[in-house]
């Protein structure tokens, strides 16, 4: 019966586990650049056929494209294609996808979080800025028009299910995910930038409240489960009576 | 009374299955195990065999997920799954969610510059096969979707039942058989 009850067990804290995962995604549904995640799980197996229920194997992020939305901010950008904006704060470099930046006082792009967007300065002077597909900057000034401003390059990751989430948008690279790859966007069928957008969220709400009813049902067999075994102990129990 | 005994031990394994099997329910590429009880001469006696039917084919538009349609499995290291939901390393080997290497018709599968998985499982490089995910003829795979679990919560749920009612039964017969005993006992004690 411990046996039974222990499977039972560990049903129910895969599908609690499976629940959070679902409930982040639906949480950040509406967040620019969010990546929704998926939690999976395999069974347990002493050898043979001794079942012993289940556990998690692993949770990544699923980098599917969002849909690109036009937005009123003066520096939002998103990606078409694969790739992140790699971006830096304290000496620490992450990679997102969410591309929602604001020109800060000394000429960098941060996003809301104060993340700089890595290899671009905006010169103090400059009145207007566009980036083109290729994610090549041209400021305007009071006196000139059209001046390069540098160029936004792309990162990508040989294994990038493998990036370890910094929570919200970002990513840190990690031994598994191998070193990032920087590359210059647009070209032929490469990644472009797309000005004036942003990307939201790969989450679908329909989809993630189907997750969840499943999930729940899930929960409530496997506490069936466990209310079985507790059962059968009890009736086991009443074998011997005085 | 040790068939009784046999038929509560029978019906314990039977709630370890359906547990075990409910505990899967969201384990992709499982297929459930079924159990069945025989009679035999050492009383009842369960036991535990795989199942084959399809599970449901669940869309999610990742580039490595492949469903296998009809028999067979993908090996990956030493093992084999159904479960098809495959993540490159950073060598670009294709792996599963525990890090096992895929292995295809010529080897590990590995995915440089240039190199894609077809829908059908074969592994171009310019066009060229170069490698194949290696599956009984006949097998279909389908890129894009998963193979859920093949466990019906609800088949699971009346198990469980079936199991603790059978055990429930075994232990009444159980006393019962006890009581005629200690009557017998006493009765003949009396009547000495």
């Amino acid at each position: 019966m411990n046996r039974a009850m222990f499977a039972a067990a560990s049903g129910m804290a895969a599908q609690q586990t499976n629940l959070e995962v679902i409930a982040d995604n639906l949480a950040n549904a509406d967040v620019a650049g969010f990546k929704g995640a998926v939690a999976s799980f395999a069974d347990v197996n002493a050898g043979g056929s001794l079942g012993l229920g289940t556990t998690p194997t692993g949770r990544h992020a699923i980098f599917a494209q969002g849909k690109l939305m036009k937005s009123g901010g003066p520096f939002d950008i998103a990606i078409d294609g694969a790739g992140f904006f790699s971006v830096e704060k304290g000496g620490k470099t992450a990679y997102t996808r969410a591309g929602a930046f604001s020109r800060a006082a000394d000429g960098s792009l941060q996003n809301a979080d104060g993340w700089k967007l890595s290899g671009i300065a905006i010169p103090v002077d400059a009145l207007g800025a566009t980036v083109e597909k290729d994610g090549r900057v041209f400021i305007d000034t009071a006196t000139k028009t059209h001046l390069a401003a540098g160029r936004i390059e792309l990162a990508s990751f040989p294994a990038p299910e493998h990036l370890r989430s910094l929570g919200g948008t970002l990513f840190a690279a990690t031994r598994d995910s191998g070193s990032s790859q920087r590359f210059a966007p647009g070209g032929d069928g490469h990644p472009t930038i797309e000005f004036g957008m942003l990307e939201k969220s790969n989450v679908s709400i329909v989809e993630s409240m189907m997750q969840i009813l499943t999930a729940q049902r899930a929960y409530e067999a496997n506490a069936k489960g466990v209310q079985a075994a507790d059962e059968m102990l009890r009736i086991a129990n009443n074998l011997h009576r005085s | 009374m040790q068939w009784m005994a046999s038929a509560m031990h029978a019906a314990r394994s039977q709630l370890e299955t359906a547990t075990h099997n409910l505990a899967n329910v969201s384990s992709d590429g499982y297929r459930r195990a079924a159990s069945s009880v025989a009679l035999t001469d050492r009383g009842l006696v369960a036991s535990e065999h795989g199942t084959f039917e399809q599970g449901a084919i669940r869309h999610t538009g990742r580039e490595l997920d492949f469903a296998i349609l009809g028999e067979g499995q993908f090996r990956v290291g030493k093992d084999m799954t159904r479960n098809g939901a495959f993540v490159t390393d950073r060598n670009g080997f294709v792996t599963d969610d525990r890090g096992r290497k895929l292995i295809g018709a010529t080897g590990p599968i590995q995915l440089t510059a240039g190199t894609t998985v077809a829908a059908d499982g074969a592994v171009l490089r310019e066009g060229c096969i170069v490698n194949r995910i290696a599956l009984p003829s006949g097998t279909k795979l389908q890129s894009g979707a998963l193979e859920a679990s093949n466990v019906n919560a609800v088949g699971e749920t009346l198990e469980i039942l079936t199991a603790q009612r059978a055990f429930e039964t075994a232990q009444k017969v159980l006393v019962a058989i006890d009581d005629t005993r200690q009557k017998a006992v006493n009765d003949v004690v009396r009547l000495k």
